[in-house]
């Protein structure tokens, strides 16, 4: 996972280009770029680290089987969120419809690691507790308003409503997330 | 990028991406690891035939079902003989118009673009509710008895039964061409078995000449029932997971 620097970097669509032309390098660049990002957005709402990285796998798959519905011009980004949000969502509905949500388990499954600091531990424990009470359609709004730091258009164009929708969206999550995380905040001012 | 104005606090904001920083890290060798197994899948698929026509743009996707949805069609009313003409009733005109309709919008849903937001799901069971729905009311516009009479003279019982399994037989291709292009849309099963049993409707309703609702209802309607109720009953004691 190392990159080169004499070369000016390519795009991302650049890569997309180059790929949907046969070079498998730019596929695993592409990878090497969006796996980190993707991961850490589907840990946030699966919190279970398999099944994080099988998403993420499932869209670099799904992103490989649509390569030919590239166009040049297009941005990539948007792409690569719109696939992941829809596997993630698809999860959801399934394990509601299966009616396994135990978020005990969820719990158990959580990313923290051993070797975090306790107290970062438990701060980190706050914030995802705070973000899955959030009801799906805010969540993923912040996620990708926030963590991604995506614009409200765009983030419009990957869950499929309008910019205005999101917006609203977005005020009621941070609404919502500065009741339930104000202990924290005022802790450390 | 976000501008100051979208963020409604930015110490929350400050706050939400410190506590996330905490999380666990990724090492390289976690995504070399992610990476050849996914590549190793994308080889596999791409050396089958789903994953031949799944790669293909959507564009030719469509052309290639519409192809085939224009070739069976084609080759179906040509090869057997249609119902007599005092029976191509206006009734009979606008069912099959329907069903070619309903064939064409479950064909747009299945092979919709991954990279577009999901297709609400809602709509999804809306187009199979109206497929269901559209057989049944074919089954109320059946052939007149007269015409029956002189091209026809089975039992009616036995018939639907062979009504049935012809159906099923012949919407099976379409189930199986329409699950080759899907890439992954939620309920995709679920639209290409409605879609199957619109097709084996359509050629019984422009091959048959058996007449009686009930007839038409259990040897024809209960087609798409069977497809949509049996399929959706096998996707759900099979986990998707290990069909994708």
């Amino acid at each position: 996972m190392s990159g080169s620097s004499s070369k000016p970097r390519p795009t991302d669509e650049e890569l997309m280009d180059a790929y949907v032309d046969g070079d498998d390098a730019a596929f695993r660049l592409l990878f090497e770029r969006y796996a980190p990002i993707l991961l850490r957005l589907t840990r946030r709402h699966l919190r279970d680290d398999e099944l994080a990285q099988e998403i993420v796998q499932q869209t670099f798959f799904r992103l490989h089987g649509a390569r030919n519905d590239f166009r040049r011009g297009s941005k990539l980004r948007p792409w690569v969120m719109t696939i992941a949000m829809n596997l993630v969502r698809e999860h959801w509905r399934r394990k509601k419809r299966r009616k396994m949500s135990d978020l005990e388990v969820d719990t158990q499954a959580a990313p923290e690691a051993d070797f975090m600091p306790i107290e970062l531990r438990q701060r980190s424990v706050l914030l995802h507790g705070a973000l899955e009470r959030l009801p799906n359609s805010q969540r993923e709004v912040i996620e990708l308003h926030w963590f991604q730091e995506r614009p409200y258009a765009e983030i419009a164009q990957i869950v499929g409503t309008s910019e205005g929708a999101v917006r609203v969206r977005a005020h009621r999550a941070y609404t919502t997330l500065k009741q339930l995380l104000v202990s924290e905040i005022r802790g450390d001012e | 990028m976000t501008s100051p104005s979208d963020r409604p606090d930015a110490g929350l904001g400050e706050r939400l991406r410190e506590l996330d920083a905490a999380g666990t890290p990724e090492s390289g060798a976690l995504f070399d690891e992610m990476f050849s197994e996914m590549k190793t899948r994308c080889d596999e698929s791409d050396r089958t035939l789903a994953g031949f026509l799944r790669s293909r743009s959507t564009s030719v996707r469509r052309a290639i079902v519409l192809s085939i949805f224009a070739l069976l069609g084609v080759a179906g009313w040509f090869a057997f003989p249609l119902i007599g003409a005092e029976g191509r009733t206006l009734q009979w005109t606008a069912s099959l118009v329907a069903f070619c309709l309903l064939l064409v919008l479950a064909m747009f849903m299945v092979t919709r673009p991954v990279h577009l937001p999901a297709i609400p799901r809602w709509q999804s069971w809306c187009l199979v509710c109206v497929a269901l729905g559209a057989t049944v009311v074919a089954a109320f516009w059946p052939v007149p008895a007269a015409l029956a009479a002189t091209t026809h003279d089975h039992g009616g019982g036995f018939m639907a039964g062979a009504c049935m399994g012809v159906g099923l037989l012949l919407g099976v291709p379409v189930y199986a061409l329409l699950r080759l292009v899907d890439r992954g849309n939620a309920l995709g099963n679920l639209v290409a078995a409605a879609a199957a049993g619109v097709a084996g409707n359509f050629v019984l309703k422009a091959h048959c000449s058996i007449a009686g609702t009930s007839h038409e209802l259990l040897g024809h309607a209960s087609v798409a029932l069977v497809f949509v109720v049996g399929l959706s009953l096998v996707h759900r004691w099979i986990p998707s997971e290990t069909r994708h």
